[in-house]
């Protein structure tokens, strides 16, 4: 039976099917935090109207 | 109030969440059934906890005290990504002109029918005094990117091929093209020298393409487009663009449908730049572009489990990156100061550097010229500091919204152009929030990594974690 939030967000026309899935899993087995976070060396350069493909051409 | 600067001279200093010197941890809402993300927006750190655990988490618990130790590392690397890059690319016009009309284009109607062409010997000057100067910025063993950009540069093919062959040792190469002079010489020259290659493509059908994407005398470019399409099929570094508009949110599903099929290694479904006024005549809504959006993601990402093959959407993959890890962003749109001016800049035919192609029809935003002007004072011009300077801390709304550095608040052209200002929100405020909050979603849901490109963090890449916290 979906929540009254998730009932909401269908209102609002931007419910997704992750939305669902999430909601018919036992909360309770979920982690109660989560937080993660990575580092590497910053070279981004792309910007909206252009990505560049780093990986090794072949044809 | 946060825990970057805090100065402890009273026992409770910085402790407590949300009090005194203590850390900014915003609440906000996801769409989720069970979780809720946590973020504390001057270091970009997040958490997401679950409904029940809001009240405990912002208590001094575990959380906290972890973040605590890792807080002023986390402040330090969000700075030096946002205001201590050197530029190591260059987006390059070798024309002014192109032989399309694109509604939305960001160059003035009056240069793509009748602009000027960079020759062949002065292009290659160009680029021997960029080598010169990446060679003072770039660290040794790492090579600058050069991206032929337009209007469109193959129009201008006998300078770009000389230029390419030049410097083929010196500079990564890309090419951004309309698609339509992509004939089979041309992609044989382009692969050969593993040169990556954008195309442009708005919808599944020629009239949606139509709608936006003619030539100068109407004539539709939509089957000219596909025929390059499949002549690149097994090339390892293409992509596709299409432009989201008012014209195409319909047919973003069937869009990424062919995207997939005809094997698009990477694409990007950008919302439309909206600087010049022809681009906001189809303007999407906010909304009505979040749902159109949202639902090719979720197609890609079925595509991806019927048939094992990842289509990344590379503007989303950046948001996911934004968050899980800031300085592996690939695209420079969605943080403040955004790259343009610091990370890349862009050289008009005439030599004129701007900060970002996205300025070039714009005169004011000049700031120099590469044959006349040393790099380092265009660099530092007011009409690059005018870009480099717009910073999402001092704009309001964002100051205070808990995604600003997953967000960024783009584009200062468009923020400047139709919002009247540089410390004005940019174009598409509610649009950013519906993408952070759905790739929260899909990290809550442990899907997100269905969204990036394979390996993006292999340790080999010379990517680490820097902070693991899981509360069962």
């Amino acid at each position: 039976m979906p929540s009254r939030e998730m009932k909401q967000s269908v209102e609002n026309g931007l419910v997704i099917a992750a939305e669902l899935a999430a909601g018919q899993a036992d909360a309770s087995a979920k982690p109660k935090v989560i937080a993660t976070r990575k580092r590497c060396e910053a070279d981004g350069v792309g910007l909206s109207h252009y990505i560049l493909m780093d990986r090794k051409a072949g044809k | 109030m946060n825990a970057v600067s805090h100065n402890l001279t009273a026992p409770s200093a910085g402790r407590y969440a949300n009090l005194g010197v203590g850390p900014t941890l915003l609440p906000f809402d996801i769409g989720h059934a069970d979780y809720m993300a946590l973020s504390e927006p001057e270091t970009a750190f997040w958490a997401l906890v679950r409904k029940d655990q809001l009240a405990a988490t912002l208590a001094d618990g575990p959380l906290m005290r972890s973040y605590r130790e890792k807080a002023a590392d986390f402040a330090r690397e969000l700075h030096a990504l946002r205001f201590e890059l050197k530029p190591s690319a260059v987006y390059v016009n070798p024309t002014e002109r192109c032989n399309l009309n694109c509604t939305y284009c960001y160059i003035p109607e009056g240069m793509r029918r009748s602009g000027q062409h960079m020759a062949a010997d002065k292009l290659i000057a160009a680029l021997e005094r960029l080598k010169v100067y990446f060679g003072t910025v770039v660290p040794e063993g790492k090579k600058p990117r050069i991206i032929f950009h337009g209007a469109e540069p193959l129009m201008n093919r006998g300078a770009l091929f000389a230029a390419i062959d030049a410097f083929k040792d010196d500079f990564v190469f890309g090419v951004q093209t309309n698609a339509t002079l992509l004939d089979d010489e041309v992609i044989a020259f382009l692969a050969d020298r593993q040169v990556s290659i954008g195309l442009s493509l708005d919808g599944p059908l020629a009239e949606t393409t139509d709608a936006t994407r003619l030539t100068f005398g109407g004539k539709s470019v939509h089957g000219k487009v596909l025929r390059a399409m499949d002549a690149l099929r097994g090339y390892a570094s293409w992509s596709v663009i299409a432009t989201c508009t008012e014209k195409n949110l319909d047919q973003l599903v069937p869009l990424v449908d062919l995207f997939h099929a005809r094997e698009v290694p990477t694409c990007m479904l950008n919302a439309v730049r909206c600087t010049l006024p022809g681009a906001r005549t189809v303007r999407p809504d906010d909304e009505a572009l979040a749902r159109g959006f949202i639902a090719a993601l979720e197609r890609t990402h079925e595509l991806f489990r019927q048939t094992g093959r990842k289509m990344v959407v590379a503007n989303f993959a950046n948001i996911l990156l934004a968050i899980l890890a800031p300085t592996a962003r690939r695209l420079m749109c969605d943080i403040s100061p955004c790259g343009g001016g610091r990370a890349f800049f862009a050289l008009a035919p005439d030599g004129g550097m701007f900060p970002c192609s996205e300025f070039i029809g714009l005169d004011e935003f000049r700031g120099g010229n590469l044959f006349t002007d040393r790099i380092e004072d265009v660099l530092e011009s007011p009409a690059f500091r005018t870009v480099t300077e717009r910073n999402v801390d001092r704009i309001v709304p964002c100051k205070g919204c808990a995604i600003r550095h997953f967000c960024g608040s783009p584009c200062p052209a468009e923020a400047h152009e139709m919002n009247g200002g540089m410390e004005r929100v940019g174009a598409f405020c509610g649009f950013y929030e519906e993408q952070t909050r759905y790739a929260f979603r899909l990290i809550a849901d442990g899907k997100a990594d269905d969204f990036l490109w394979d390996g993006w963090d292999a340790k080999e890449g010379g990517v680490e974690s820097s902070f693991e916290f899981a509360l069962p």
